[in-house]
């Protein structure tokens, strides 16, 4: 094991760790300011890739699907929004639960209905389909790629969270939606915008995944439980836990899988276990 | 029957609760008294053990209950009744008294018995009903019934575990005048063999049932003594009646 | 709080009449329908009994029945012990997971309750999974049923054993009824309505919980030990999180809290399930969709919205309401 291993290790890492965030931002920040639970944010990623699978395949064009599938997703999102997920915000976890894990199933089966079961790849672009050497590994730039989208997003909403008047807003709801009303905040509008962003951002995760990992008609359901994991081991709701858990499980799983073949399927639940023990509230949780 | 010494309480370097001493006789009813803030409250979390005291121990009935949890306290025989409903929603007032009387009977263990018709529970749950005066409502549930009423299932639930100590967080809080008289007559009813601890803003009420009367302000004991001393105390006019004009009623929501 | 009524007894009869009647008279596939009914059935009373009446929503009982079917396996299969001997070390692994389960998570709830059944529960179907002493994802075969012929009767007559599944689920029932209607199901019901008073008349509620998801573990075992015996073959598929939810699916659909609810919610999911895929392959998308019905509708479920229209028509104050919807959600 030399260091070009650990590099690589650390950039396969990376790239999960990416996608990871991508999918538990939106979900945690939903959670966070509207306490709603939802299961089929996965099945919005799956959508992504199949939409940007088509829209490529209809245009040739890799980046028009790039920018075209999240926007598709962002649309089925809110008329989810109104649909479903508005009237559900006040009815608990359960029903949540209920609702959002019916919505799978419905989801799934239309998937089938419109692209088959079979598996489907998406070629990278042709300015991304190379492998770049360095410091005497290569990697393919594909992936880079990934890691850096991860990277300028995750930083952008940190900036925009931290620095920003909508920042501030989404912050001041997190605490307390009541205050955040009184103060003139108008939160059913800020709640859809932000749910909007959740599912564009999970419609990108899933046109980014697809060159990787093909898109197949359980995607959603297999990233779905290491997603859940990121935002409860983070804590529910706080963009930092969201960036903290998905590093965690990203190289957790990664270097387990490597290091601790044997152990390495169930290293991810004990930690869980561990933090939901110690911690419940997740390792940085979001205040109020 | 209940001796606390030198109890401290800090909340992250406010105190809340300060060098408080006190001996309550067994049967004796003693009433708290003291403006908002004063730590009233909080001298019952820490009495049932909801609250770690941050220093000072409290014996009951001979023993140092200090290091006791708000389960093991309740077992002993400490039992409490909130200021804010704090209820067994959508069940009826049977059903609330029930659960309070089993529990307090170790019959949470009962497996496969049934406890509702067992004869046993079935007099202690009328029992504490008349005692509260809710024998014509035990059916109903207790989102069907007036607010007063709640208020009495409130003490009926901690009557039921047949306390040796009880502490009432302001049972007329909120109640009308008539529901006050009916508190006044539950209170002196209740046998001799219950210990009551009771913060009470109403002064009527509090100075007719009180044996002894102990008076906080910013979580320490300012004055201890009979209604009668304490009805004649400067110190608790000016502190709990803010700045004294004399009459009771500057500060008697009710009256 | 859990009533035997007289509307709940003759919904019992009347359902476990009806699976005893079309596994008798009908043919081979229908007594396979039958089986399938009373597994489920099973599964969501233990499921029911834990969320309806313990506000426990656990997303781990489809783990649970695995583990107990598992453990018998092994038993039977790799150790070649009897099988009575087998189920009993099957139901005694179910028990101890779930109370597991329950004793970490009770201070947990809504749906932090609801994220660590569904981690502990991946957790199992990752182990078997991996698991290649155990077969992994092919699973394993060659598990025997009970051997009956004392009694005259061959538990590998289809017709048989679908019966024995029914006796089986009624003996769960029986079970679940008694135990909630003990001094330990009260106690259970007053927790699920409101934790801090049950701690401040001195039940320690987390241990109470522990026990409750142990009891709810030792019926989702028997379900285990059934699944196991009627196709003869287990794989990690058992514990998948999706069969804890569809579990949950069933106990919403025929009502929660309720008891008989989740066996009428089986009957029907089943029944739906195999006449939908006569038609078609997408059946996961109606079933999907009556899911969201069924929470939109209310949550009570189809035998909860019956037994609630009976009995506000008569009296609107009676004691055993079906859990209005709001008191499920904690």
């Amino acid at each position: 094991m030399d260091a070009s291993f650990w590099l690589l290790q650390f950039l396969n890492a990376m790239q999960y760790s990416m996608l990871l965030f991508l999918l538990s931002i939106g979900l945690t920040v939903i959670f966070g300011l509207m306490h709603f639970v939802n299961l089929a944010h996965a099945s919005l990623y799956m959508l992504g890739a199949y939409f940007g699978i088509s829209v490529s395949a209809l245009t040739g064009q890799f980046w028009l699907a790039f920018i075209l599938s999240p926007i598709i997703v962002t649309l089925i999102g809110a008329i989810l929004y109104y649909t479903l997920i508005d009237r559900m915000r006040a009815a608990g976890p359960m029903n949540q639960v209920l609702v959002t894990f019916g919505l799978i199933f419905v989801i799934l089966d239309l998937v089938r209905l419109g692209w088959g079961d079979i598996a489907l790849g998406l070629d990278a672009p042709d300015a991304l389909a190379h492998t770049v050497s360095f410091w005497g590994i290569s990697y393919p730039a594909y992936r880079l790629f990934i890691i850096a989208l991860g990277l300028t997003i995750m930083i952008s909403m940190w900036v925009v969270l931290a620095r920003t008047q909508i920042g501030a807003m989404i912050r001041a709801s997190v605490e307390n939606a009541d205050m955040a009303a009184s103060l003139g905040i108008h939160v059913g509008r800020l709640f859809f915008v932000v749910f909007c962003f959740g599912c564009a951002l999970a419609g990108l995760a899933g046109v980014a995944a697809a060159p990787i990992f093909s898109a197949t008609t359980t995607m959603g359901i297999t990233i779905l439980i290491p997603t859940l994991i990121v935002v409860v081991i983070g804590g529910l709701g706080s963009l930092e836990g969201a960036i903290a858990g998905s590093l965690i499980i990203g190289f957790l799983e990664t270097f387990g899988a490597v290091l601790l073949p044997s152990l390495s399927a169930v290293l991810t639940y004990i930690l869980l276990a561990v933090i939901l023990v110690l911690r419940p509230q997740g390792l940085i949780p979001a205040r109020g | 029957m209940l001796e606390v010494k030198h109890l401290s309480k800090d909340f992250g370097g406010i105190t809340v609760i300060r060098d408080l001493s006190f001996t309550v006789n067994a049967g004796e009813r003693r009433v708290i008294l003291g403006p908002n803030g004063a730590g009233k409250t909080t001298l019952f979390h820490l009495l049932t053990g909801v609250e770690k005291a941050s220093s000072g121990s409290i014996s009951f009935a001979g023993k140092n209950i200090s290091k006791m949890n708000a389960v093991e306290r309740a077992r002993v025989g400490i039992a409490r009744s909130y200021q804010k409903n704090n209820l067994f929603e959508h069940l009826t007032i049977r059903e609330n008294l029930m659960l309070a009387a089993a529990a307090a009977t170790g019959k949470s263990r009962w497996f496969f018995r049934d406890v509702i018709n067992q004869a046993d529970m079935k007099t202690r749950i009328e029992e504490t009903a008349e005692q509260v005066a809710l024998t014509d409502q035990l059916d109903l549930m207790v989102s069907a019934v007036s607010y007063g009423n709640r208020r009495q299932l409130e003490v009926g639930l901690a009557l039921a575990t047949k306390p040796a100590l009880l502490l009432m967080d302001e049972p007329t809080s909120g109640v009308g005048p008539a529901m006050i008289d009916t508190f006044h007559q539950l209170l002196e009813t209740l046998p001799r063999d219950i210990t009551i601890l009771i913060i009470e803003h109403d002064m009527d009420l509090a100075f007719s049932i009180a044996d002894r009367i102990t008076v906080l302000n910013f979580g320490e004991k300012v004055f201890e003594g009979t209604p009668e001393d304490t009805r004649g105390n400067p110190t608790v006019r000016q502190i709990y009646l803010g700045g004294g004009d004399g009459t009771y009623g500057a500060t008697n929501d009710h009256a | 709080m859990f009533y035997q009524t007289r509307l709940r007894t003759i919904t019992l009869i009347l359902a476990l009449g009806f699976l005893a009647v079309y596994a008798s008279f009908g043919s081979y596939f229908a007594r396979e329908i039958v089986i399938e009914i009373t597994i489920l059935a099973i599964l969501a009373i233990s499921l029911d009994f834990c969320a309806g009446f313990g506000g426990m929503v656990s997303l781990c009982h489809g783990a649970i029945m695995g583990i107990s079917a598992y453990a018998f396996s092994i038993m039977s299969v790799k150790l070649g012990l009897p099988s009575v001997p087998s189920a009993m070390i099957g139901l005694m692994a179910a028990v101890v997971f779930s109370g597991l389960v329950g004793w970490v998570t009770a201070r947990t709830s809504g749906i932090f309750f609801i994220m660590a059944t569904l981690a502990f529960g991946q957790m199992a179907y990752t182990f078997f999974f991996k698991s290649r002493w155990l077969g992994g994802d092919d699973g394993m075969g060659g598990i025997d049923r009970f051997n009956l012929s004392w009694l005259g009767v061959d538990m590998n007559d289809a017709l048989v054993f679908a019966l024995f599944g029914v006796a089986v689920l009624l003996l769960v029932y029986v079970i679940a009824a008694i135990l909630l209607r003990s001094g330990f199901g009260r106690i259970l019901s007053g927790i699920h309505s409101n934790e801090n008073r049950m701690q401040a008349v001195g039940i320690n509620t987390a241990n109470h919980k522990a026990m409750a998801m142990a009891a709810s573990g030792l019926m989702a075992g028997i379900a285990g030990i059934l699944a196991a015996q009627h196709t003869l073959y287990i794989s990690p598929e058992l514990l998948i999180w999706t069969v804890s939810g569809e579990v949950l699916l069933v106990v919403i659909l025929g009502g929660i809290g309720t008891l008989i609810g989740p066996v009428v919610g089986a009957i029907m999911l089943v029944m739906l399930k195999h006449e939908l895929s006569n038609y078609t392959d997408y059946w996961h998308m109606v079933v999907g969709m009556v899911l969201i019905f069924a929470v939109l509708a209310g949550g009570r479920g189809i035998f909860g919205q019956i037994e609630y229209w009976l009995i506000t028509r008569h009296s609107p104050k009676t004691p055993h309401l079906p859990p209005a919807k709001e008191k499920d959600l904690a």
